[in-house]
């Protein structure tokens, strides 16, 4: 699987994923909260965030092409937000507003590029441990994630069975194709249902 | 993500298959359309997954597969993926996603015996559009600081692909319950026809044959996966 993941030493790399999370949630929090009125107060602010990020970067060691591909990544967010923005208020929201959003994305970005999908799972799995009192059990949770990214590469290869299945009969299911790709995966759901039952998971 | 102990093997194998499916799905090309936007077809899976799991598995199987985006597997439509997206502006739409499959689940599962198509398609239409969108405007609008009314007339561009993902999500459905009765596990069994039908699709797929190298291997793997 392709993963966002860049491997490398920083301190952000070796941070531990919880505190990213956590870290990330709060700044989310932060930038959304963050006053736009005075403008320039607004505007200062803004720039002050997209300071922060660059820092951020820095710490991470990825200030340099990294950066300019999220950013890049960030185009279709900036066209549409500033185009839309720009016919109900005023450039220098429109700015405020932009930036906000941007500076909120590209830290989420850094996350994926800092940290292991696999350790973001297992800091989810630990968060999840206070609602084992709600009946929610963070073992079966963590067992359906698995599982799922287990079974990604699967279904695909079911959906190539089924394509070429229809090119070597000529025939154009198109959308119906949808039906014998879910019969087999269902199909295989079960079978794996009872291969975790034949080894005692319950 | 309450997934509390009435979930069997067999529902979590349903729910991992339905969030890979909702992932599977983001790999088909956007149907391209002349003068409309081009549907992705993860929307279509999120209704199936509702209507094929019902309400509570539906739900699972889309949070299952938000959690894996959320952790930064690049698995939405275009190779998306990560905490990014949902703190863009496509957040409300994705977490829409999940009261979404649940609403499509709950009035496509409702009633007895047979599925009743108008149940499928109005299922469809409240979880998959209204509850989607009732969810992802005002979030967008929030976070834009447009006005709702502003963001509502934006999104009106996406109502023609969503119409046609609910007509198809339906035909789906409803010939899955024709080709696959199992697939609906209880409810087919209170119908009584799950061990009765021959589990043959209506297409011309061979869905029917041996299982393929990787679904002989892969309950091993996933076991193994379960043991840690």
């Amino acid at each position: 699987m392709i993963s966002l993941y860049r491997p490398g030493t920083s301190p952000l790399h070796r941070a531990p994923a919880g505190l990213k999370l956590a870290l990330l949630a709060l700044l989310g929090v932060g930038f959304s909260l963050m006053p736009r009125q005075p403008i320039v107060l607004g505007l200062s602010l803004a720039a002050g965030g997209l300071v922060l990020v660059v820092a951020f970067f820095a710490l991470a060691e990825l200030a340099g092409r990294p950066l300019l591909r999220q950013l890049w990544s960030t185009r279709w967010i900036v066209v549409a937000m500033v185009g839309t923005q720009l016919i109900f208020l005023t450039p220098g929201d429109a700015a405020v507003n932009t930036v906000r959003v941007v500076a909120i994305v590209l830290l989420a970005g850094l996350l994926s590029l800092t940290t292991r999908s696999s350790d973001v799972l297992a800091a989810l799995e630990t968060g999840l441990g206070p609602l084992r009192r709600l009946g929610v059990d963070p073992r079966r949770v963590g067992l359906t994630l698995s599982l799922a990214i287990t079974m990604v590469p699967v279904i695909a290869a079911l959906a190539q069975r089924v394509r070429e299945a229809q090119r070597a009969r000529g025939v154009r299911l198109g959308f119906r194709a949808v039906v014998p790709l879910l019969v087999l995966a269902l199909r295989h759901a079960d079978d794996v249902a009872d291969a975790l039952s034949a080894r005692g998971v319950d | 993500m309450a997934r509390s102990p009435r979930f069997d093997t067999r529902d979590i194998a349903r729910i991992a298959v339905f969030a890979a499916i909702i992932a599977a799905l983001g790999l088909i090309a956007p149907i391209q359309l002349p003068g409309l936007v081009p549907i992705t077809a993860q929307t279509l899976g999120v209704i199936l997954a509702g209507a094929v799991l019902g309400p509570l598995r539906g739900l699972a199987a889309v949070a299952v597969f938000e959690v894996l985006v959320l952790v930064g597997l690049p698995l939405l439509s275009g190779g998306f993926g990560g905490p990014s997206v949902f703190v863009g502006f496509s957040a409300g739409y994705l977490l829409g996603w999940l009261p979404g499959a649940f609403v499509t689940g709950l009035l496509a599962y409702s009633g007895r015996g047979a599925l009743a198509w108008w149940r499928v398609a109005l299922g469809a239409v409240v979880g998959g559009i209204v509850v989607i969108y009732a969810i992802g405007i005002p979030v967008q609008a929030a976070l834009t600081g447009l006005p709702l009314g502003a963001t509502a007339l934006g999104s009106l561009l996406f109502v023609p692909g969503d119409a046609i993902k609910v007509v198809v999500a339906t035909l789906l459905t409803l010939a899955l319950w024709r080709a696959y009765p199992p697939a609906f596990g209880r409810r087919a069994d209170r119908r009584g026809v799950a061990r009765s039908a021959a589990p043959v699709p209506t297409s011309g797929a061979p869905a029917t044959g041996a299982p393929a190298e990787p679904s002989s291997l892969s309950p091993v793997d996933a076991a193994d996966a379960g043991e840690r």
